[in-house]
C-alpha cells in the first residue's frame, strides 16, 4: 500500500454503456485482490405475502449455473483459495470475493456466470429453503436478533425496513421455485452494478478484465430501480418485549431515526455518537454501564448509514434482572447528550481519532474497497478522502447538542428487547 | 511470488528475558504492537478457573501512571484501536496505531507488566461484567453445548475448562487471587514483545530496553499440566434445551501444534471439514462447499451447516466438528454420515492432487493476510507461544511436504471412534425426524 489516500488522481473510476461502474485502486505490493460492489435488486421489492423473496433468490445463485453444478462452481472457487459471496440487502444485493491476483478474470467470469445463468434445480430449491428455515429457526431463538427484528418493526412500522431481509417461515415456505426464477429475471441486471477491487493488479488491467466480463452483461427485462416509499417515524415512545425462555441474558436496543447519510447532520452525528457510545472503551454510556455499574459487557451506540432511512440506537446485553436499571441509566445518558454540550476534551478527542483513524482503514484491500463502493453510493468525489479532515475539523460542540436534541427525541424513543419474559 | 515471512525480521533477547521480534514492513505508517504473556487456561487450578482472562480485564483499568481512562484514550486519541485476547495458551495485548506513537505504546505496556493496581472496587465491579460476558454466551446452544463436550475431552488437563471460567468459580475468585496470578506470570521472563510496522529496529530496540531492561523476572510457580494423548473412550454427551435447530458436535485428539502431525492432520482438516485461517482479524477465509462433510452432510439433507476447527496449542488438544441440524433433521442420522466419511479418509490415502489443492488454500490465505499489519505482528507471537516463529514462516512448506501416506496415517493415529467425544443438542420445541 502506498501511503498517499486513495483520490481522483489515482482511482480509476469508469462506466460502461451496460450501466455498469467499475473504481479501481492498485495495491502493487500484496499478492491478492479483494473486490466487492452492489447491484439492483434489494428486499424492498418482495411483494407482502413473499417477505425474503429477494434474498432466497440471491442464496439460489450460489448453487449452480446452466454450466457448472454445485460441487463444480465451488470446486472452481475453493481450489484456487478464492472466494465469493453475494447478499440481499432491503436497497440491493452486495457482492464480495478475494483471490490471488493471477485468478481475478477466473472469478469475475464466474460471477458472471451465476448472476446471469443460475440454473434455479428444484433439487437445490429444496435445500436451500431447508436452510433459510433453519437459519429463521435459530434467530427466532437469539435475543440480539428478536431484539433487532422487534426494534426495526417499531420503528419502520408499514415501511418495508420494518421486515427482516430473509423473511419469515411462513413467507419462505410459500414461495415457488419459478417464483425465484421470475424474480430473477426481473430484477437481476447490469443497470446499477457498482464494482470496486483493489489490490496486486494495475487498474488498466481490471478494466479489461471487467470489459470482457461484467462490461458486456445485457439484460432487456430489467426492471427500473424500486422506488422507496416515504418513511414515517413514530409519533410516541414504544417499548416492546420479546419473550424467549432459557436465556441468561437479555438483549436490548433504544433508538430513533438517524439523519440522511449524505448530510451535514450526519457528519456532525457521527462525532456526537462517538463520544456517546464508541470512543474508548464504548464512550459515555461505556463509563455508565459497564465500567461504573458493571451492568453490561457489551453496550454501544451505532449510527445506521444507507440510502435509504436509518436509525442512531444503543445496544446492550444485560442480566435479566438488571434491565430496566440499564435502561434508566441509558435514558439518564441520553438526557445529558441532550442538555448540554460536549466538552472541548470530549470533542478534541474523537477529532484526532477520525483523523488518525483514516490511515488505519487503508490498511488492507478490503478497507479501500469498501471505501470506494462508499463514495460511489453515497455519491462523493473521488476526493473524499481529503476533504474530510477540514469537515471533521470543522464540527462543534453547540451544532452535535442541536443535532442530539433534533434527533433524540425522548419523548419519541424504540426501546426493544429480548430475553427471559418481563 | 514466495511469501517470505522471515524478511526484515529482527530477534533479541534482554538481560531480563522479554524476548523481542522486530518485523519491518513500510508499506502504511502503521505499527501493530503486541505482547504475549505464557499464561492461560492451561495453567489455572481447579477452582480458580477464569483468572488469566479476568487479569486481562484488569490490565485495561489503571496503574499509578495510568488511569483507566488514560488508557483508553492514549490508544483512541490518535485514531488506533487496541484489545486483548485470552486463550487456553496465553494472554496477549495489541495496539495498532499511527507509527508516529509507537513510543506512547511501549510505555504502557512496560508499565502495566508490574504496576497494575487491581483496585478492590474495580474487582468487583468487573466480576459483574465477565458474568455478563459468560451469560451472554450461555444464550446460545452452541456454547453449552461446547462447553459440555470440551469438558469431557480432557481428564483433568485444565483444556477442559472453558478460558472464561465457571460461574461458581467467578462467584468465588477474589482480588488477591488475581492479584497473585498478575504478579506471578506477568514478567518479563514470560513474555513476547511483537513490533510488526513502519519501524526503525534499532531505535525501537533501544527504547524497549530503555522501557523494559529494568523491569527484574522473579522465579515464577507455574502449574504445568500433563498431557493428554488419549480421550475417554467414546464419551457422549447429551443436552436437551429450547430452541428449534439440533447441534452436532464431535471432539477428537489432534496433536500439539510443534508435533510433526500436525501439518498432516491440517490437510486431513482442510479436506473434511475446509481449510482454517490462521488470522485473528478477517483477512479472507475460504469456504468449505467442496470438504467431504459439506457434501456429504450438507448437500444430502443431513445438516445445515458444518464447520471444523483444529486449534494450535502447546499440549495435544482438540479437533471439533459442529453440525448445525435441520429442526426436522436427526443428529443420529448425521454422526452415521461422519462415520462413513472418517472411515474413507481413514481407509485409502488422498490423491496428491488433493493436497495440492490444500497447500492453494493455505497460500492464498496467508497472501490475503500478509497485507494485514496487525496480523503480522498478531503471527509472530501467536506461533511463539506454542512452538517458535518458524513455525509459521515454515507453514507452506511444511504443509508441501506431506505426503499421502502420512495424511493416512495420521488419520488412522487420531480420528478413532473409541477416542472421541461426541456431543448432542436436541431442541425441545421441533419435531425430530425418524
Amino acid at each position: 500500500m502506498n501511503n498517499s489516500m486513495p483520490d481522483s488522481s489515482t482511482i480509476l473510476r469508469e462506466t460502461w454503456n451496460n450501466g455498469t461502474t467499475l473504481l479501481a485502486y492498485p495495491n502493487l505490493t500484496s499478492p491478492a485482490v479483494y473486490f466487492t460492489g452492489y447491484m439492483q435488486p434489494g428486499s424492498i421489492a418482495d411483494p407482502d405475502e413473499m417477505h425474503g423473496l429477494a434474498s432466497f433468490t440471491t442464496d439460489m445463485l450460489m448453487t449452480g449455473t446452466k454450466h457448472l453444478n454445485f460441487q463444480q462452481l465451488h470446486d472452481k472457487i475453493e481450489s484456487i483459495g478464492a472466494s465469493l459471496s453475494l447478499s440481499t440487502g432491503h436497497l440491493s444485493t452486495t457482492f464480495f470475493g478475494q483471490c490471488l491476483r493471477e485468478d481475478l478474470e477466473t472469478i469475475w467470469s464466474l460471477l458472471v456466470e451465476v448472476i446471469q445463468e443460475p440454473a434455479f434445480t428444484e433439487k437445490q430449491f429444496k435445500r436451500v429453503r431447508n436452510q433459510i428455515l433453519t437459519s429463521i429457526a435459530i434467530q427466532n431463538q437469539d435475543t440480539a436478533e428478536m431484539a433487532s427484528q422487534a426494534f426495526n418493526s417499531a420503528l419502520y412500522g408499514s415501511h418495508p425496513y420494518a421486515h427482516p431481509e430473509i423473511g419469515y417461515a411462513q413467507t419462505v415456505s410459500g414461495i415457488r421455485l419459478e417464483q425465484l426464477e421470475s424474480f430473477h429475471a426481473n430484477h437481476y441486471g447490469p443497470n446499477g452494478l457498482v464494482m470496486a477491487v483493489c489490490g496486486g493488479i494495475e487498474p488498466e488491467v481490471a478494466r479489461e478484465i471487467f470489459s470482457r466480463t461484467l462490461g458486456t452483461w445485457q439484460n432487456n427485462t430489467q426492471s427500473p430501480p424500486e422506488t422507496l416509499p416515504p418513511f414515517t417515524p413514530p409519533v410516541s415512545s414504544i417499548r416492546s418485549h420479546v419473550a424467549l425462555e432459557g436465556k441468561n441474558q437479555s438483549d436490548l436496543i433504544i433508538g430513533v431515526p438517524a439523519p440522511k447519510t449524505v448530510s451535514r447532520d450526519y457528519q456532525v452525528c457521527s462525532i456526537g455518537n462517538s463520544i456517546l457510545g464508541q470512543y474508548g472503551m464504548m464512550g459515555r454510556i461505556g463509563k455508565v454501564v459497564r465500567e461504573k455499574a458493571g451492568l453490561a459487557y457489551e453496550v454501544s451506540s451505532h449510527l445506521g448509514a444507507g440510502i435509504g432511512p436509518t436509525a442512531w440506537t444503543i445496544v446492550a446485553g444485560v442480566n435479566p434482572d438488571n434491565l430496566e436499571k440499564a435502561i434508566a441509566l441509558l435514558k439518564q445518558e441520553l438526557v445529558r447528550f441532550c442538555s448540554e454540550p460536549v466538552t472541548e476534551q470530549e470533542l478534541q478527542d474523537v477529532k484526532t481519532q477520525a483523523m488518525g483513524r483514516l490511515p488505519l482503514s487503508l490498511e488492507t484491500n478490503a478497507g479501500i474497497a469498501s471505501i470506494l463502493v462508499s463514495i460511489e453510493r453515497y455519491g462523493y468525489s473521488l476526493d473524499h478522502l481529503h476533504q474530510l479532515p477540514s469537515i471533521i475539523e470543522s464540527i462543534t460542540a453547540e451544532e452535535i447538542l442541536a443535532s442530539a436534541r433534533r434527533y433524540w427525541d425522548l419523548e419519541k424513543l424504540v426501546i426493544a428487547s429480548a430475553g427471559k419474559a418481563l | 511470488m514466495p511469501i517470505n515471512l522471515n524478511h526484515n525480521l529482527h530477534q533479541f533477547q534482554l538481560k531480563n528475558g522479554l524476548r523481542v521480534m522486530l518485523k519491518e514492513i513500510h508499506t502504511a505508517p502503521v505499527t501493530s504492537t503486541w505482547i504475549w504473556y505464557g499464561i492461560g487456561s492451561r495453567n489455572e487450578l481447579p477452582g480458580k478457573t477464569g483468572l488469566s482472562h479476568w487479569v486481562e480485564h484488569m490490565q485495561f483499568k489503571g496503574t499509578r501512571k495510568y488511569t483507566g481512562e488514560d488508557i483508553d484514550n492514549l490508544v483512541s486519541r490518535v485514531g488506533g484501536y487496541a484489545n486483548a485476547f485470552t486463550s487456553s495458551d496465553w494472554t496477549t495485548y495489541f495496539e495498532t496505531m499511527p507509527s508516529a506513537h509507537l513510543h506512547a505504546t511501549l510505555e504502557l505496556e512496560a508499565d502495566r507488566m508490574v504496576n497494575s493496581l487491581f483496585d478492590p472496587e474495580e474487582v468487583e465491579t468487573e466480576r459483574t461484567v465477565i458474568l455478563s460476558e459468560r451469560e451472554g454466551s450461555e444464550n446460545y446452544p452452541e456454547f453449552r453445548l461446547d462447553e459440555a463436550v470440551q469438558l469431557h475431552s480432557f481428564q483433568s488437563h485444565p483444556y477442559r475448562n472453558e478460558v472464561l471460567g465457571s460461574k461458581e468459580d467467578l462467584i468465588g475468585i477474589t482480588r488477591d487471587d488475581l492479584y497473585q496470578h498478575y504478579r506471578n506470570y506477568y514478567q518479563p521472563a514470560n513474555a513476547i514483545l511483537c513490533i510488526a510496522g513502519d519501524i526503525s529496529p534499532h531505535t525501537v530496540l533501544e527504547e524497549v530496553e530503555n522501557l523494559f531492561g529494568g523491569i527484574q523476572s522473579v522465579p515464577m510457580n507455574r502449574s504445568i499440566p500433563t498431557p493428554e494423548k488419549t480421550l475417554n473412550q467414546g464419551d457422549l454427551v447429551e443436552m436437551e434445551g429450547p430452541g428449534e435447530a439440533h447441534y452436532l458436535e464431535i471432539a477428537w485428539r489432534c496433536p500439539a501444534a510443534s508435533d510433526p502431525d500436525f501439518f498432516a492432520y491440517t490437510i486431513i482438516e482442510s479436506l473434511l471439514s475446509g481449510p482454517s485461517s490462521l488470522n485473528m482479524f478477517g483477512s479472507g477465509s475460504i469456504n468449505n462447499r467442496t470438504s467431504r462433510f459439506y457434501q456429504a452432510l450438507v448437500e444430502e439433507d443431513y445438516a445445515a451447516s458444518v464447520f471444523g476447527d483444529l486449534s494450535a496449542n502447546i499440549d495435544p488438544g482438540v479437533y471439533k466438528v459442529f453440525a448445525t441440524i435441520q429442526p426436522d433433521g436427526n443428529p443420529g442420522a448425521a454422526l452415521k454420515i461422519i462415520d462413513e466419511q472418517i472411515h474413507q479418509i481413514t481407509s485409502s490415502e488422498l490423491s496428491i492432487r488433493e493436497i495440492e489443492r490444500a497447500i492453494k488454500q493455505a497460500r492464498a490465505l496467508f497472501a490475503y493476510s500478509s497485507e494485514n499489519i496487525t496480523n503480522q505482528g498478531f503471527w509472530m507471537g501467536y506461533a511463539s507461544s506454542f512452538a517458535d516463529y518458524q513455525w509459521v514462516a515454515e507453514y507452506l512448506t511444511r504443509l508441501s511436504s506431506v505426503t499421502p501416506r502420512q495424511v493416512l496415517k495420521t488419520a488412522q493415529k487420531y480420528l478413532r471412534e473409541d477416542q472421541r467425544v461426541v456431543g448432542v443438542y436436541r431442541a425441545s420445541n421441533t419435531q425430530e425426524g425418524s
